[in-house]
């Protein structure tokens, strides 16, 4: 068998194709091609009706479509097929007569709708347990820890001069285990609650909401010393509670990973088509580039808790909820320069 | 002013052996004479409450979890402030739940107070110590 040269193929006149590209044509279609006659027998399959239905060609051909559409042919969406394996399958068929010297056929032409509604829900669904899940075992496992650290702490506050310098460094740790548990577990709360207590989206002023998220923020601005400036921001499409906690972990990274400067921050907004990007630069000790997108990653640090205090789930929280409003987040930075995080965010208005 | 006060009766409702416990402790520490009163579930709690003895008298406090076995807390709130002989004692909410709906739902029954069982042990000192003013200042108003 000689392999045909492609390009002899092309240049031939369009007048002019063989048989032989056709039936290729037909064979290499992404969907199902059925040929029956006026009775309803199949006398022609492509490759793809024998992968969506699991019969080989020779099975088919000469036996009536009800073998694969039981009730025989129709067009629509979400029509029931009969795999070979005894299955349902979803289908959505276009219907075309065809009238040829030989007499009447009808053309169909087959998509598996089924499997990609399937996979969809069964994503969804998983998804959807893996945060119950997370929710549940967080919540759970408070109350028992809780316990721990009571008891623990009520040791040291009835003992604590009765008992010797180690027995004093032992129940230390002990509470600071605890402790830093509660926290990951109150993080991880509030990283499952994106998915599962997220409230709707609507028109949304973040103008308001950066001015809750600095009052919220106060007490640490105060502290450091810190300046938050803005541009005029924008009305989105948000759930108003989950842009407050982007930005307040945004403006609260910028207050906590700074240099030697006093913090300072700018949000700044620009838009482009139908997207708001909505971003903040800091003065902070900035980011190396191999680590952009890990610390996005959830329980991914880059300090040492002795360094920066943190579980590493604030990035993680952020890119969940962005990409819950159908955004994108990012960063930019020179490590020693600052960092700028940005996402994009539907505009409220057109 | 040193006015001799018989002890606080105080009913406490909760299933957490290590939060009575707790509870216990912090109470010893309370500058108020009290006599506490464990009851773990809700059912024990409302007969406790419905059949008042000299050992379990009816308290002047009601410390309860919202969590519990056979009757929760919100039913056994709901219960206590439909009842006459029983509505006019003051029931505080000591919750794991830091739950806007917890709280909200609890004030709809009529709870006098929520506390949200703190992480801290200092803080759970400091809420029981409060806990203490609360009684004070109700029992300024309701017993002149």
């Amino acid at each position: 068998m000689s392999t045909p040269d492609p390009s002899s193929e092309l240049t031939r006149p369009p007048a002019a194709p063989t048989e032989r590209l056709f039936r290729m044509v037909v064979e290499s279609l992404p969907t199902g091609v059925v040929m029956v006659d006026r009775l309803g027998t199949i006398v022609l399959v492509n490759r793809e009706t024998e992968r969506l239905f699991g019969y080989k060609r020779e099975e088919l051909v000469g036996r009536s479509v009800e073998l694969l559409v039981p009730g025989g042919l129709r067009a629509g969406r979400d029509v029931s097929g009969g795999h070979k394996d005894g299955s349902d399958i979803s289908l959505e068929i276009g219907l075309n007569p065809i009238e040829a010297e030989e007499g009447v056929f009808v053309l169909a032409s087959v998509i598996d709708i089924g499997s990609r509604t399937r996979a969809e829900a069964e994503l969804r669904r998983s998804n959807e347990e893996l945060e119950r899940f997370a929710y549940v075992a967080s919540h759970d496992l408070q109350e028992p820890l809780r316990t721990v650290s009571s008891y623990v702490q009520l040791l040291s506050r009835r003992y604590r001069d009765r008992l010797d310098a180690d027995a004093v460094d032992f129940i230390d740790f002990a509470v600071g285990g605890v402790r830093r548990m509660q926290q990951l577990i109150e993080d991880l709360l509030a990283f499952s609650r994106v998915g599962t207590r997220g409230a709707p989206l609507v028109p949304t002023d973040m103008q308001t909401v950066f001015e809750g998220t600095l009052a919220t923020l106060h007490a640490a601005l105060e502290e450091s010393n810190a300046t938050v400036t803005a541009d005029p921001l924008p009305a989105v499409v948000a759930d108003a509670g989950q842009l407050a906690q982007l930005l307040t972990n945004l403006i609260g990274n910028a207050l906590k990973f700074r240099g030697a400067d006093p913090p300072r921050a700018h949000v700044g907004a620009e838009r482009s088509g139908r997207l708001w990007t909505i971003s903040v630069l800091d003065n902070g000790i900035g980011i190396a580039p191999e680590y952009f997108e890990r610390i996005f990653v959830i329980f991914q640090r880059l300090h040492s808790r002795e360094e920066y205090a943190g579980t590493g789930v604030g990035l993680a929280i952020c890119k969940k909820i962005v990409e819950r409003h159908g955004g994108r987040i990012w960063v930019e930075s020179t490590p020693g320069h600052g960092a700028r995080f940005s996402f994009t965010i539907p505009a409220a208005t057109e | 002013m040193a006015i001799a006060r018989p002890p606080i009766e105080i009913l406490l409702v909760e299933d957490n052996a290590a939060d009575v416990r707790l509870t216990i402790e912090a109470l010893k520490d309370a500058r108020v004479p009290n006599r506490l009163h464990v009851a773990r579930d809700g059912v024990e709690a409302l007969r406790m409450l419905k059949d008042a003895t000299r050992a379990t008298p009816r308290p002047d406090l009601i410390l309860l979890d919202l969590n519990l076995p056979r009757k929760d807390g919100r039913e056994v709130l709901q219960e206590i402030k439909q009842d006459d002989t029983l509505r006019h004692i003051p029931v505080v909410i000591l919750s794991t739940s830091q739950a806007d709906q917890d709280i909200a739902e609890s004030y709809r029954l009529r709870a006098n107070a929520f506390v949200t069982k703190p992480v801290e042990i200092d803080q759970f000192f400091a809420a029981v110590r409060s806990l203490e003013q609360f009684w004070l200042d109700v029992a300024r108003l309701t017993r002149p």
